[in-house]
């Protein structure tokens, strides 16, 4: 019995555990949903009220972690982000993110994800000696300049866009759009001077120029990044750079910290310190 | 090579073959207008002969024929490696490709040749 504010949805939920089953099955259960409760949500509560051993992985609960990826309604999404009532349907599907292995239940193996972004050298790799001549300057960057990759640096790591690709769907080499993604990231930092140093992953067969502009990644990614447009801007650069024409740029400012620092009178000093 | 270059390749040949074809059309199916045959004429075999003995437009040729094999054989190679049988078999699969190609290269150039030389 539903109340007025409460609808009874019918979950299909994708089971499968390593010690006792061969192939993934599907597992119905019912759970009376009121407005605003997340698929995140009904999981916990099914997993409360009917089968403790339903198992997913999960953090913050607010859309930032990226921990909740699952396949809801044939679509990859944060469970945290998605209400129940706004998928519009009777039954609502949850399965693990495809293109991973599955662990259990609704756990996948990220392990890809996570070996192919170390492959494209995620960080910011400055020319020659800055960071170790200077370690404690700060690199001056432009607004324009962070512009430049902004939209990129914003990714959770979710690992959504990476189950939406169609290319990595048979080819499981493919690196994908959330390291090529950050590859570009870097690469256009203007703090960066590593791009020859991740060509050897990012130049390579399985990279960029296998991407054929589905945009699925696009549309998976939650938090509003554009893989899709990151690789083709990777394109541009690796095209601009293998023909020798890509611009150099000149390395970063350094700004030295303040030598002489006198705080503020109106500033309070700190009570003295109570652990010895 | 870098993959970059390959692929750059691939669009250079693309941007060729549309030119190429272009001039096709323009020579063969808009004969009236550039060339002043009629269609009949510009068809025609005894005109195909003498002008394939053009150094120019077997140049052309040879071109169509390596920017039209380049494009297909490359993109069928980027078809060929997202296939799961194919994984761990990308340079077999690179260098089988690279053989055909180098294949009907060798073929065709020697068949447009033996057209426009022998006949």
């Amino acid at each position: 019995m539903t109340s007025s504010s409460t609808r009874t949805i019918t979950f299909r939920i994708q089971r499968y555990d390593p010690d006792k089953d061969t192939a993934p099955h599907w597992d119905t259960r019912q759970l009376a949903v009121s407005e605003g409760m997340t698929v995140l949500e009904a999981l916990h509560e099914l997993k409360h009220e009917q089968d403790p051993t339903l198992a997913w992985r999960s953090s913050c609960r607010m859309g930032i972690c990226g921990s909740c990826g699952m396949f809801i309604n044939d679509k990859p999404q944060l469970a945290c982000q998605t209400q129940v009532l706004h998928l519009g349907t009777e039954v609502v599907s949850v399965a693990p993110l495809p293109n991973y292995p599955n662990v259990k239940d609704l756990v996948p193996d990220l392990e890809p994800l996570f070996h192919k972004h170390a492959a494209v050298k995620p960080q910011l790799i400055p020319a020659g000696n800055l960071a170790d001549e200077v370690p404690t300057g700060e690199f001056l960057q432009s607004p324009e300049q962070r512009e430049e990759f902004g939209q990129f640096s914003i990714c959770i790591k979710c690992g959504l866009c990476m189950s939406a690709c169609p290319t990595l769907a048979t080819d499981l080499d493919f690196l994908g759009p959330q390291p090529l993604a950050q590859a570009y990231r870097y690469t256009a930092d203007s703090r960066d001077a590593g791009l020859h140093e991740r060509l050897e992953h990012i130049d390579a067969l399985h990279g960029p120029f296998q991407c054929h502009l589905a945009g699925a990644c696009t549309d998976a990614c939650p938090k509003g990044v554009d893989p899709a447009m990151g690789i083709q801007l990777l394109k541009r650069t690796l095209t601009l750079d293998a023909l020798g024409l890509r611009r150099a740029r000149p390395a970063p400012q350094i700004v030295p910290l303040p030598t002489e620092f006198k705080p503020s009178e109106k500033i309070p000093q700190p009570p003295p310190r109570t652990a010895k | 090579m870098r993959e970059t270059r390959l692929w750059f390749l691939s669009l250079t040949c693309t941007s060729l073959i549309i030119v190429l074809l272009g001039l096709h059309f323009a020579i063969m199916h808009y004969a009236p207008v550039f060339t002043g045959q009629t269609i009949e004429e510009a068809r025609s075999f005894q005109v195909m002969l003498e002008r394939g003995r053009d150094v120019a437009q077997f140049v052309v040729y040879i071109l169509f024929l390596a920017a039209a094999l380049y494009h297909g054989l490359y993109s069928l190679r980027g078809i060929i490696i997202e296939l799961p049988v194919a994984r761990g078999r990308a340079r077999l699969v690179g260098r089988g490709l690279l053989l055909i190609g180098l294949v009907f290269f060798a073929y065709g150039t020697y068949v447009t040749w033996w057209t426009f030389a022998t006949k």
